[in-house]
């Protein structure tokens, strides 16, 4: 299929498009972020700006559409610029983790023997650790914040990536046309490149899609247990971690504060679903079978 | 379809299951005393165990010589004593070097044992020579031997720096030390200290669990020290799973260990052979649960009696139905942020440039005075003590807290003022500090949120007053805290101290000697001041003497100093609280024993 | 066949050393005193303590080898170490958690993979009619919601305001009788104690207590399983012998639910093999948020507290696991298909 045919599909696809349509929102709002929540301190638009000392959340109003959260962190403020931070968590582990994953299982499949042994190997080892345990315990020695956080979440998110490509480029070697431009002597390099890349774009594609999403879960799952983003820090999976004391409420009102759960978790929630809904539908469009 | 049929048939008998169980789950049992608490309990053995949710079993199962008179942590009563040896009854003599405890007959342990002045002795004894590493018994080396542990001993005795490497002589020799210290005289145990000791007492008082009495018989049958002269290095220092009494305990106190499933659950039993009234309470459980939400939950449906609640929780519990929230308990405690006054610049990347050029700070940064100055200026004593602690609690005075001697409601201390702050800061470093700026990172731990709100008060504060200041935060680990602190690359951070036992001595040394446990991390700038105030003198000077007036001089000065030279940021003295059900009936506050409950005088009932 | 199981257990102990020298390595990347941590938990500790000393008798200061050398040595004597975060040795540690773990993840298995195959039959029986794209835009947004909101969410809604589904294992009363000596605890697990003791109570207790955590887990798998069954229904329902069932007359539902499903069913089995393991991973935050003391939630505070013998066990333990379970999917695979060929 054409790259053009399958963008029009995409939009045709009322799954996608409405994915397609979240996504781009989500852009637009990291985009224009310092015109939504304007940052107190510009040297630092990351920390989000607390209204006071105290402890105990405040409802949304006058001043706080969103409320605040334990410690009087402004939740819409937090929100806007976590958009950015969520864009960000998911494009660099993401991307990276591809690049590694495409050249190991690239390699690995291309010149098979003894070197395919060895990293598939390697590959089962990074795989036989939980792949939650192994970010807890990496990030926990590297330290709290984003960057130790995107860091052990690369370390341990390219082994299906590099299975993928693996098997893709088995494949596809297996094919004529590859084995006709083998014989006329082109290098390997730009076999590599010229058919093997360009056939299994979509697969990877499809799948760095749905990764988005639960990289993006993940670095907040982290968050949420104390040791991503840093206390105060725009991230919504940190905005979470201040509701997790408060949400059986007060006397009478087990939801008083609802708003410190629901809020946040919507945005993570839509945002992994904009990336998922595309994923699938993709899937869908580039399957033979399911035509 | 069929399926579906079962489908139905299941999900209906679990509803009612479950809804027939609801209505059970409302019986509570009058005489088991349900504690939902945070932490876990490190271990059983009174001469190890060293932290709070520990001592609160110790306490239970265990009993020492003498305790506090109920409520109240400046007088004592008899406990295994029968007498509370005092300079008037004639058994503290030699000018307060001899003390004299005639030993309670008839008292049974646990195991079936009978507390005899040989177990009494035994038991000093088995603590002093296992004297674990960071274990509490420092506190009786001090007054028994004047020195900081077995290792120190030792090392002036024998010339042996490690105990464990002691030979079957050596051992000997150092056991001859420690031996004449405890005399066994009939009925009586005779403690002699080289010199007069006001923290004596204070140190082996229930609540210290290195004051103990354990079985001797029964202790050297589970493995635990022999009792021979000669096996000091092999009973010295023992890590938990080496230790005999690591998890089963034998003590003659009112409740008998059930079973203790570590990390979760410990349950204790009523001992029908205690030698005063049996408690009234049969069975005490107490659970280890992390979730403030389930913690809450429990207490609020009469699952749990007690449950253990940050304070800045308390606006979720104020109204609940027959919960009663007690605040304002005294609490021997004492925060602070730590100033580095020697900071490793190497490869440090809280220093930054390490340099006094605007980008950086250097080693002695917190060395000049105007600066120290400069940040006490820069706190927010008022809305942490009202915002952050709720009210409850109170700006710290210096290392000493109320109500210890020393402590003066009325001493001077600093207050928000930012144009003194900005003053101080323009005299700091010459006049260079002020025109050139800097860059700092200071520290807290992750996880706490008090702290993390500490530092963010003096961040937003100081920036304020110079743009060319820049005040970074970074929360760390709890390890790399430390590691921080040991290795000196420590800048500015929040840190606290609770009492060990109740004398002004157990602060005033880990904060202002240069060797205590936070004086150490100051490095040699402080060192140098230290030496200059005879501040070390001035500390030790406090345990010199038992004279009242005396002691309080020296106290009063040793304040003074912290708030003149601005030593550190002292900065607040919580209270302690305790929520419970309003059936709790006996309860009464300890301050040693803290978050702890001592369960003999505690029964339920409905007013 | 026999062979390839061979060769799979023979590069086992492999992958075992690789792993435990990953995680080895990543906790050598710390300093002694930060793994000093693990024993000195707060500043209380730091009374009169001298950390070098401590340091030695931890032999933190050694050279990486010597240290991984003796916790081997250890292992290949049974004897994982002990850990200071549950203040036992790592072997009793794991065996006290390992039945809460492993009732909710069996249970849990069940609803996951029934709900999923019924949503994915579903939706390929209506493909690419509205209840394809709501059935499967519902298991997507299931898939989206981060464990740790649903289950807040959960425990807000069904035990904050309705107290229907407690955390935790049991209730404090239950709690009580389990562990009074008149109950006898075959197994752990409480359930089948429950059963086995003759107490209802107990077994109605405990599934009480599981609801909540079991639902968590399903919304988050059901797309998983959709997605598998849904694909694999679609190609079997194009088949040739499909097409003759139905123009041989045989209605439509007899074609889908007796021919095409029991096909389509063996991708999905060999699946719900391997989501075991992911399984464990979400375990972690569903313990964590109910309360459960179980495996995932002792390895997430292991982890944090830098507990490394029972980081080092736990990663032994799983990666075993997962090994054995792989084989078995791949084994089972072929007997099932003989026309897979393992290698």
């Amino acid at each position: 299929m054409e790259w053009q045919e399958v963008v029009k599909r995409l939009f045709q696809n009322k799954i996608s498009l409405i994915g397609l349509i979240l996504v781009i929102a989500f852009a637009l709002i990291a985009i224009f972020a310092p015109w939504i929540a304007p940052p107190a301190d510009p040297r630092d638009p990351y920390m989000v700006p607390r209204d006071g000392w105290g402890f105990e959340p405040q409802p949304p109003g006058e001043g706080h559409i969103f409320g605040t959260a334990e410690g009087q962190y402004d939740i819409f403020y937090g929100i806007i610029w976590g958009t950015r931070t969520a864009f960000r968590i998911g494009f660099i582990i993401v991307g990276i983790s591809s690049l590694i994953g495409i050249f190991i299982g690239t390699i690995s499949a291309f010149y098979g023997g003894w070197l395919d042994e060895i990293l598939m190997r390697i590959t089962d080892i990074f795989m036989a650790i939980p792949f939650l345990i192994a970010a807890i315990v990496m990030t926990t020695i590297l330290g709290q914040g984003l960057r130790n956080v995107m860091i052990a979440l690369i370390t341990f998110g390219w082994m299906n990536t590099a299975r993928l490509m693996r098997s893709q480029v088995l494949a596809i070697k297996e094919e004529e046309f590859v084995m006709a431009a083998d014989a006329l002597g082109a290098s390997d390099l730009r076999i590599i490149f010229k058919h093997v890349i360009i056939n299994t774009i979509f697969p990877l594609v499809i799948e760095a899609s749905m990764r988005m999403g639960s990289m993006v879960i993940t670095a907040s799952t982290l968050s949420f247990l104390g040791i991503g983003a840093p206390q105060g820090y725009a991230d919504w999976g940190q905005m979470i971690s201040f509701a997790r004391n408060w949400i059986l409420g007060g006397e009478g009102n087990a939801i008083k504060y609802w708003y410190t759960v629901v809020i946040p978790g919507s945005a993570i929630t839509f945002f992994c679903l904009s990336w998922n809904l595309i994923g699938d539908a993709f899937r869908d469009i580039l399957d033979p079978k399911l035509q | 379809m069929k399926k579906s049929k079962i489908l139905i048939l299941v999900l209906s008998l679990t509803l009612i299951l479950s809804l027939s169980i609801g209505a059970m789950a409302q019986v509570k049992n009058p005489t088991t005393f349900t504690k939902v608490n945070m932490g876990t309990i490190d271990s059983l053995d009174p001469h190890y165990q060293y932290d709070n949710a520990s001592s609160e079993i110790y306490a239970n199962i265990y009993e020492n010589l003498i305790m506090f008179k109920k409520g109240d942590i400046t007088q004592y009563e008899p406990m295994l004593a029968t007498k509370v040896p005092t300079v008037e009854n004639g058994l503290v003599r030699d000018n307060q070097t001899t003390y004299v405890f005639p030993i309670r007959e008839g008292v049974k342990f646990h195991e079936g044992g009978t507390l005899t002045p040989e177990d009494v002795k035994y038991s000093f004894m088995r603590g002093l020579i296992f004297d674990r590493n960071g274990g509490p018994f420092w506190m009786l080396y001090g007054p028994l031997f004047d020195a900081d542990g077995l290792a120190d001993l030792s090392s002036r005795v024998v010339g042996v720096d490690d105990p464990s490497q002691l030979t079957a002589e050596q051992s000997r020799e150092l056991y001859e030390q420690l031996d004449q210290a405890i005399e066994v005289d009939g009925n009586n145990v005779i403690f002699h200290l080289p010199k007069p000791n006001p923290t004596f007492m204070s140190a082996i008082v229930h609540d210290n669990g290195l004051g103990a009495i354990i079985d001797k018989e029964w202790s050297i049958e589970q493995g635990a020290w022999d009792g021979s002269p000669e096996s000091i290095p092999e009973y010295h220092d023992l890590a938990k799973e080496e230790d005999a009494l690591h998890e089963n305990p034998n003590g003659t106190g009112p409740f008998e260990l059930n079973t203790w499933e570590k990390g979760q659950r410990i349950a204790l039993d009523r001992f029908d052979g205690y030698w005063r009234e049996p408690a009234q309470l049969e069975r005490v459980i107490i659970n280890y649960i992390d979730e403030w939400s389930t913690r809450k939950l429990m207490l609020q449906r009469g699952d749990a009696d007690v449950v253990y609640m940050d304070k800045q929780y308390q606006s979720q519990v104020a109204e609940l139905d027959g919960v009663e929230l007690i605040t304002g308990l005294p609490n021997l405690y004492t925060g602070y942020g730590l100033m580095n006054w020697t900071i490793d610049t190497q490869g440090n990347q809280d220093v930054h440039s390490g340099k006094l050029d605007g980008n950086g700070i250097p080693s002695d940064f917190f060395a000049d005075i105007h600066v120290r100055k400069a940040f006490n200026y820069a706190m927010n004593y008022d809305a942490f003590v009202k915002d952050v602690m709720d009210g409850d609690g109170q700006q710290a005075r210096g290392p000493i807290p109320e109500p210890f001697l020393g402590w003066e409601e009325d001493s001077p201390v600093y207050t928000m003022d930012l144009d003194k702050a900005e003053e101080h800061f323009k005299q700091a470093f010459d006049g260079e500090l002020w025109e050139k700026g800097f860059e700092i990172t200071i520290l807290y731990n992750t996880g706490n949120s008090m702290r993390q709100t500490a530092s963010q008060m003096l961040k937003y504060n100081i920036e304020q007053i110079n743009p060319k200041f820049k005040v970074n935060m970074r929360g760390i680990q709890w390890g790399s805290y430390l590691d921080r602190l040991v290795a000196g690359k420590f800048t500015l951070g929040f840190i606290g101290w609770g009492a060990d036992y109740a004398d002004p001595h157990n602060f005033t040394v880990p904060f202002m000697r240069t060797d205590g446990t936070f004086g150490n991390f100051k490095g040699e700038n402080y060192a140098e001041f230290a030496a200059e105030h005879n501040i070390d003198e001035l500390v030790n000077s406090g345990v010199e003497t038992t004279v009242q007036e005396e002691r309080e001089e020296i106290y009063t000065e040793i304040q003074n100093i912290a708030y003149e030279y601005a030593t550190d940021i002292y900065l607040y003295q919580p209270t302690a609280h305790i929520l419970m059900r309003d059936w709790v009936q006996g309860w009464e506050y300890d301050p040693i024993l803290h978050d702890g409950i001592y369960y003999y005088n505690i029964y339920k009932a409905q007013e | 066949m026999i062979s390839y199981i061979v060769r799979r257990l023979l590069i086992l102990p492999i992958i075992l050393i690789g792993v435990t020298l990953l995680v080895f390595s990543m906790i050598m990347m710390l300093s002694p005193y930060q793994r000093l941590s693990t024993y000195v938990t707060d500043p209380s500790q730091l009374k009169n303590v001298d950390v070098d000393v401590l340091v030695s008798r931890y032999g933190l200061d050694d050279p990486w080898y010597e240290q991984y050398g003796r916790w081997i040595k250890g292992v290949a004597q049974g004897d994982l170490g002990w850990s200071e975060s549950a203040g036992a040795t790592v072997n009793e540690a794991f065996i006290d958690r390992f039945p809460a773990t492993a009732e909710l993840g069996i249970l849990a298995l069940l609803p996951v993979v029934l709900g999923g195959i019924v949503l994915g039959v579903f939706a390929s029986v209506h493909h690419n009619d509205i209840w394809d794209h709501v059935s499967r835009v519902l298991a997507i947004i299931g898939w989206s919601v981060p464990t740790f909101v649903f289950g807040l969410i959960m425990l807000m809604i069904f035990y904050g305001t309705l107290g229907w589904f407690p955390p935790s294992r049991l209730s404090a009363w239950a709690l009580e009788i389990v562990n009074s000596s008149a109950f006898i605890n075959y197994t752990g697990f409480f359930i089948l104690d429950g059963l086995l003791n003759g107490d209802l109570a107990i077994v109605g207790n405990a599934i009480r207590h599981l609801i909540a955590p079991v639902v968590t887990i399903s919304i988050l798998w059901w797309a998983f399983i959709m997605r598998i069954t849904r694909s694999s229904m679609l190609e079997i329902l194009r088949k040739d012998y499909i097409r003759t069932a139905r123009s041989k007359g045989v209605t439509e539902n007899v074609v889908v639910y007796k021919h095409a499903v029991r096909n389509a069913l063996i991708p999905v089995v060999t699946v719900a093999g391997r989501m075991v393991l992911g399984l464990l991973g979400g375990l972690v935050i569903t313990e964590t948020i109910f309360n459960i003391e179980g495996l995932g939630q002792f390895m997430a505070q292991a982890a944090q507290q830098l507990d490394y013998p029972a980081v080092l066990g736990g990663t032994l333990y799983f990666g075993f696991l997962l090994i054995v379970i792989n084989l078995c999917v791949d084994v089972s695979y072929a007997i099932i298909d003989p026309r897979i060929r393992l290698g």
